[in-house]
């Protein structure tokens, strides 16, 4: 390997190592900096052969509209127009009161919205939107997948940047933080 | 690069990489060998050639006094049972660290990350360039690059992001390419480029919704394995990046075989919602502007390739064919894509004889420019076409058992035959050893 291509291989282990360390610190400064909220969730598909163990988390935002899991009492409001793989923001504001009003915008967050998490919108039909929000996922220890599963309540509590990305800080099983 | 030489028991299958180029030999000198050794002498003792000279072209030839070297699938036993056995050490890391995320101190975690990783990196650099071993140096390497994909997606799932994300994929893939390059790796190189066909082929998969939206990807992977197999070819133009040219062929045919096969059947142009034909479709700015880019970058690839082409230069069907069965693969993009005709038969005969010039032009291609694996897939994908045709022929025709009993002789049958075929045509165009010397390889 001559000298310039060996500083070249140095340079692209370097770039990996940062790459990899920069997806730690954003996730982490997700986590320690995000404001947070409590999301309700159903856990399906408990598990993945290849994957390790996780449950899919389906929220109640993640399918807004008629086939909503939404209780009716809750209104939703979509605003300008939104297309599947459309990137969509959706009002935080008040979902921890039993009353709220969910707005979903599309392109960017309403100036005022007060809290808000960032979404892709998936599947558009009948005026229903599926979102997907990049927290479907929960990882577990081998073996733990059960406790989640045949939990009666399941919540989320997830920390949101302000850009409106989300993390996953911890699930909330049976009104006790869940430790794994 | 090993030369081809008719007649030699000892010529090389194909396009090879550098570190591949060890031959086996006979202690016993063939008659060719006896040959060559008298002319050279000849040469020698009339002052055409140089002691030194004589000597380089003996050793060149590997004739002379026999040396015991090692054969190439013996330089491959040690590829693979190092790569298999660092891999496995790699992977045994890996799943403890998953295993035992929670409970382990940050510090602990990020140490075994990507110190593992650099250490992989370091020792194979060590091996392979500075101490000597280069074969289980590129293993070593070949892990470090496998340990930095399975960094990526552990560090996914520890935050808890979905790993079932083809993102994760290409970033990946671009992480590993340049290492590919500068440690002259093939086998990192054919992880590289199967990383990257896997993750666009998914990519694509999720812009999916609806049949319409499913020919636009499919045109879009006809156009991306025309580039795969353009790169491919350029890299065959320059004696340092030949190494690298493999990956980006096999890919490249795999993936146009592949979907051209997936056309094949009447099913995929009916609109399952209303059992009619799909429409025209008129495509995105964005679709045109990707679309475009690709076939331009491949158009010019191509031609750049055909420029520097010093291979048959004499012979228009050598220098124009393979371009030429690129460039239609090009068009097939664009007409999957659009979807222009109003019938299924029409579409189904379009795809059928693609399928049909593509495998015969991977066979023949493959011959002409002497690449065995091309051979392979035009092969492979021949097998499969029958098998399908004869299975869609059959069902409805003859009794289950019967059809899977004829049906299994028939197979055997082309086996045998096929097999027959390729040693014949191999041998015939100097591509491999005759029958015999691969059976003394074998074993």
């Amino acid at each position: 390997m001559t000298p310039n291509a060996k500083r070249l291989f140095i340079a692209v282990i370097a770039v990996q190592i940062v790459f990899l360390l920069g997806l730690v610190g954003y996730r982490e400064s997700i986590l320690s900096l995000g404001r947070t909220a409590v999301l309700e969730t159903v856990p399906v598909d408990p598990r993945d052969l290849f994957k390790g163990e996780y449950v899919t988390l389906r929220y109640e935002i993640s399918t807004i509209g008629e086939g909503s899991l939404a209780p009716l009492k809750n209104q939703y409001f979509l605003e300008g127009e939104i297309n599947e793989g459309d990137t969509v923001y959706v009002n935080l504001t008040n979902i921890d009161s039993d009353v709220y009003r969910l707005f979903v915008q599309a392109d960017k967050p309403s100036p005022y919205a007060d809290l808000y998490i960032k979404g892709r919108a998936t599947q558009m039909r009948n005026g229903t939107v599926t979102i997907e929000y990049g927290i479907e996922q929960y990882f577990l220890p081998e073996g733990r997948g059960k406790e989640i599963e045949t939990a009666d309540d399941v919540k989320v509590r997830v920390s949101i940047n302000r850009s409106g990305t989300a993390a996953i800080k911890e699930l909330i099983v049976d009104g006790t933080v869940w430790r794994p | 690069m090993t030369e081809h030489t008719p007649g030699s028991d000892s010529e090389q299958i194909v396009e090879r990489s550098d570190s591949d180029t060890e031959v086996e030999i006979s202690p016993r000198p063939t008659a060719r060998q006896s040959w060559l050794k008298s002319r050279v002498e000849r040469w020698r003792q009339s002052g055409l050639i140089t002691d030194e000279q004589s000597q380089a072209i003996m050793d060149f030839e590997s004739v002379g006094t026999p040396r015991f070297r090692l054969g190439i699938r013996f330089n491959r036993l040690i590829v693979v049972l190092s790569t298999l056995g660092a891999v496995l050490i790699a992977s045994g890391i890996i799943s403890f660290v998953a295993a035992n995320w929670q409970g382990m101190p940050a510090m602990a975690k990020l140490f075994l990350l990507i110190g593992g990783q650099t250490a992989a990196y370091w020792i194979g650099y060590q091996l392979q360039f500075v101490r000597g071993y280069p074969r289980v140096g590129e293993a070593i390497m070949f892990t470090g690059a496998v340990w930095f994909g399975a960094n990526v997606f552990l560090v996914a799932q520890s935050y808890h992001l979905g790993t079932d994300n083809p993102d994760l994929m290409i970033l990946w893939f671009l992480g590993v390419l340049p290492l590919a390059y500068l440690a002259r790796s093939t086998s990192v190189t054919v992880m590289a480029v199967g990383i990257f066909t896997v993750g666009i082929s998914w990519k694509a998969a999720t812009w999916v919704d609806g049949p319409e939206s499913a020919f636009l990807v499919m045109g879009s992977l006809f156009l991306t394995a025309a580039l795969l197999y353009s790169i491919g070819m350029l890299h065959l133009r320059r004696a340092n990046l030949k190494l690298h040219a493999g990956p980006y062929l096999i890919s490249g045919a795999l993936l146009a075989i592949g979907l051209a096969y997936v056309l094949t059947f009447n099913e995929v142009f009916e609109d399952t919602r209303s059992l009619t034909i799909l429409d025209f479709q008129t495509l995105s700015g964005s679709y045109l502007a990707l679309a475009g880019i690709l076939s331009a970058v491949t158009v010019a690839a191509l031609v750049v390739a055909v420029r520097n082409s010093d291979n048959n230069a004499g012979n228009p069907v050598g220098r124009y064919a393979e371009p030429g069965v690129v460039a239609l693969v090009i068009a097939f993009g664009w007409f999957t894509a659009t979807l222009p005709f109003n019938s299924i038969a029409l579409y189904v005969t379009a795809f059928n004889l693609l399928l049909v010039l593509l495998i015969f032009g991977s066979i023949v291609l493959g011959i002409i420019n002497r690449r065995e694996a091309l051979i392979n897939v035009g092969i492979i994908f021949f097998v499969i076409d029958l098998s399908t045709r004869y299975i869609e022929l059959t069902v409805d025709m003859l009794d289950t058992s019967l059809a899977f009993v004829v049906g299994g002789l028939l197979l055997l049958g082309v086996g045998y035959g096929m097999e027959r075929a390729r040693r014949q045509l191999l041998r015939q165009f100097g591509i491999t050893r005759d029958h015999g010397t691969e059976a003394n390889n074998d074993s």
